[in-house]
């Protein structure tokens, strides 16, 4: 057995301009073992697998000890590594359908690695690649193009680029960004699968539940520090650091289950609805409606059609049939809707204040009502005088928030606010939603895709793709 | 420094250059750009003028500067309305489509099948040395480039979640395209008016050099080069004066206007 660790880092320090980025990181991973980084975005998680990677931005300074495989990187300059990239250390990046080439085909994009790469001739090349597909299940698939694969897929195809120069060591940066339920756990096992085969792995998530799935070793990171370190199933049974533990109470699985709100007249209801996008049919037979302070969950797979059910509620889209009935006497501006990405739902060249202050005049609200749910929602009024794109996820999410209260809604479709945020940031701004329901008794769609964060909001929840089903047109598809 | 600013100094100075001379020029220089001397035709540079004279001892230096304001008024104008034109049209295509869009597509296509100078030149068989049916013809002909760039812009903004939330808290088509569209489309008509002002100081000049455009004995920079043009060898720099004005305005406006490649 080779007696050197797949990858040793001792004294990792990375700085910008004086400031430490990534202070005094150590760690130790040996062939066939899985380390998770878990942190906030910010606390130099990224940083440190970039390090590893040799692939920083030529303006930040380094110093520590790096070995991948016994080969020493400490004294040598960063380009050293590249002569490493795809052959001993490899990376698996983030949201696979941009990182593959949409002109190619699956197979052709791993035999070209074995080719270019690996120096081997096309035709061994491909029968390696049709093998390689095989073992992950994609047998039948090698010929298809990155848009016919489902998220799954494609995140298998990138792993079988990643690792086709014959790495032993794999970066996997947010492996499971934007991907629901079903597709993390198959990413969770292909990475387990590639771990059994001998690849050492570094996984950067802040998903516990997959943390969790993967097992192995775990780090935690804070403001460029790895606070806690050890077994997962250890640590996530007994965290030490504050941190950890505030980490561990955001996740959803570990909410209170939401009690059932009595039923009242609803705000906005609808029967039998049946939606097409694209000439697809989403979804028919759907009925749901949304009374006064009571939140409903609408959960699915992605693509099956939950924001197509929000923006019928909201008449933003029209149903192929059925009926969309609103409580009488609402105005149209008081249905409103919260974005998944909120920066693309404010205008980015203004300000946020100018964004409230437009929908005060608009509204013919005096100019200081923001500044008591500003107060409510926690924003500081510093933050208004900043650019959508200057502030955080969290606190921009707020800031829509807010703009959607000042005209006092009725009904609000909040459409995965929190799917892009830290698991810590994601309960601040859910249990803001859930105040502000209970309090101005708005009704409130909530669409996710995880199940866990739905029943931690609400007892009334909507399964968007089991309609299907009922409907009994599956198998038309 | 970088490349990009040299670029845009060199630009703003050829500019710069010529407009001060369109403003500045015919109010410091005494001399009449009509008045003739026979005696003191085709007159060195470095005398009493500082240009020398033409065939007609007129000082050049006094017709460069009002053929200059001739010029830089005429593009300016033509490049605004041009613009107005195309970006209004442009953006209510994009808000109302439907019937609208297709007929201002139309009108588009129909222009867009002309050559510009075409439609100069057949506007200016209706009053001929007269200076609307130059302003006219060259407008018409720049409209259509801002139209389909706003339309193109407008239309896929207008999908774009920030508008629907605007709609959804009630907002009218005036916060729409002020908040959402036009800062989006101010860069690219920027530059595209720079070009469109070049575009039709050289078209105005051109066409004077053909004799198409405005008749002598206006000042203008075709004009002078074709009156000047026998007596290339007697006076060469009295007609390399305006063919050096008209190619700073052009390239100044082109350098302005570049878009960065990388």
């Amino acid at each position: 057995m080779n007696a050197a660790p797949a990858l040793e880092v001792e004294g990792l320090c990375v700085a910008a301009g004086g400031r430490d980025l990534v202070r005094n990181a150590c760690l130790s991973l040996r062939a066939g073992g899985i380390l998770v980084i878990l942190g906030e975005s910010g606390s130099g998680k990224s940083l440190l697998a970039h390090a590893v990677m040799g692939t920083l931005p030529a303006e930040l300074d380094w110093r520590g000890r790096i070995a991948i495989g016994g080969i020493d990187f400490g004294a040598l300059d960063p380009k050293s590594r590249r002569a490493h990239w795809g052959r001993a250390i490899a990376l698996l990046p983030q949201e696979p359908w941009a990182s593959l080439d949409p002109l190619m085909r699956a197979e052709d994009q791993i035999a070209e690695v074995h080719a270019l790469v690996g120096r081997r001739t096309w035709r061994e090349a491909r029968a390696l690649a049709g093998r390689a597909l095989g073992t992950l299940g994609l047998g039948s698939a090698g010929g298809r193009y990155p848009f016919q694969l489902s998220g799954g897929m494609a995140q298998r195809v990138a792993v079988a680029v990643a690792l086709a120069g014959g790495a032993r060591l794999l970066v996997a940066d947010e492996p499971t960004k934007g991907l629901d339920a079903e597709c993390r756990d198959e990413v969770a096992e292909l990475l387990l699968s590639q771990a059994r085969a001998g690849a050492a792995l570094i996984v950067i998530t802040h998903d516990i539940a997959f943390a969790r799935k993967l097992g192995g070793e775990m780090a935690v990171m804070l403001d460029a520090e790895i606070v806690e370190q050890g077994a997962i199933a250890g640590l996530l049974a007994a965290p030490r650091h504050a941190y950890t533990k505030r980490l561990l109470a955001a996740d959803p699985a570990g909410w209170a289950p939401a009690k059932p709100v009595a039923a009242a007249n609803p705000v906005v209801e609808a029967a039998n609805l049946a939606v097409e996008r694209g000439g697809r049919r989403l979804f028919e037979g759907l009925s749901v409606a949304v009374c006064p302070g009571e939140i409903v969950a609408a959960t699915g797979c992605s693509g099956c059609g939950k924001t197509s059910l929000g923006n019928v509620l909201l008449g933003l889209l029209a149903p192929q049939s059925g009926i969309v009935r609103r409580v009488s006497g609402a105005d149209a501006h008081r249905f409103q809707k919260l974005y998944q990405d909120p920066v693309s739902a404010f205008a980015s060249g203004s300000p946020l204040g100018v964004a409230l202050d437009d929908v005060c005049r608009r509204h013919g609200l005096p100019l200081d009502a923001p500044s008591r749910i500003l107060a409510r929602l926690r924003i500081h009024p510093d933050l208004l005088l900043r650019r959508p794109d200057q502030v955080s996820g969290g606190e921009l999410q707020r800031v829509a928030l807010a703009r959607v209260l000042l005209v006092d809604p009725a009904f609000l479709f909040a459409d995965e606010p929190t799917s892009r945020l830290d698991p810590i940031i994601q309960q601040e701004v859910m249990d803001l939603l859930r105040e502000v329901v209970a309090e101005r008794r708005l009704a409130m769609l909530l669409v996710t895709h995880d199940a866990a964060l739905a029943a931690g909001m609400t007892a009334k929840a909507v399964r968007v793709d089991a309609r299907l089903d009922a409907g009994g047109t599956l198998a038309a598809l | 420094m970088s490349s990009r600013f040299v670029r845009r100094a060199i630009g703003a100075a050829c500019v710069g250059a010529v407009v001060l001379l369109a403003i500045l020029g015919p109010w410091l220089i005494e001399a009449d750009p009509l008045r003739q001397n026979l005696r003191a035709a085709l007159r060195p540079p470095f005398g009493d003028d500082l240009l020398g004279t033409d065939h007609l001892g007129r000082s050049v230096l006094a017709r460069l500067a009002h053929a200059a304001r001739l010029s830089v008024s005429f593009g300016a104008a033509s490049a605004a309305s041009a613009a107005l034109l195309g970006t209004g049209l442009g953006l209510v295509a994009a808000l109302r489509g439907g019937i609208v869009d297709r007929v201002a597509g139309a009108l588009c296509d129909a222009t867009m099948a002309l050559p510009g100078l075409l439609l100069v030149l057949i506007l200016a068989a209706f009053a001929p040395g007269a200076f609307w049916p130059l302003y006219l013809g060259i407008a018409l002909a720049l409209w259509v480039e801002f139209f389909r760039l706003v339309r193109t812009v407008a239309r896929s903004r207008l999908m774009a979640p920030e508008v629907e939330a605007a709609r959804l808290f009630g907002f009218g088509d005036l916060h729409i395209v002020k908040r959402h569209l036009l800062p989006h489309l101010l860069p690219a008509l920027g530059a595209l008016f720079a070009f469109g002002f070049g575009a039709s100081v050289a078209a105005v000049s051109t066409l004077s050099f053909i004799g198409v455009g405005l008749r002598p004995p206006t000042p203008e920079w075709g004009n002078m080069m074709t009156e000047l043009l026998p007596y290339y060898d007697e006076a060469p720099i009295q007609l390399l004066a305006p063919a050096g004005l008209l190619f700073a305005t052009v390239l100044g406006l082109q350098l302005l206007a570049g878009r960065d490649t990388k």
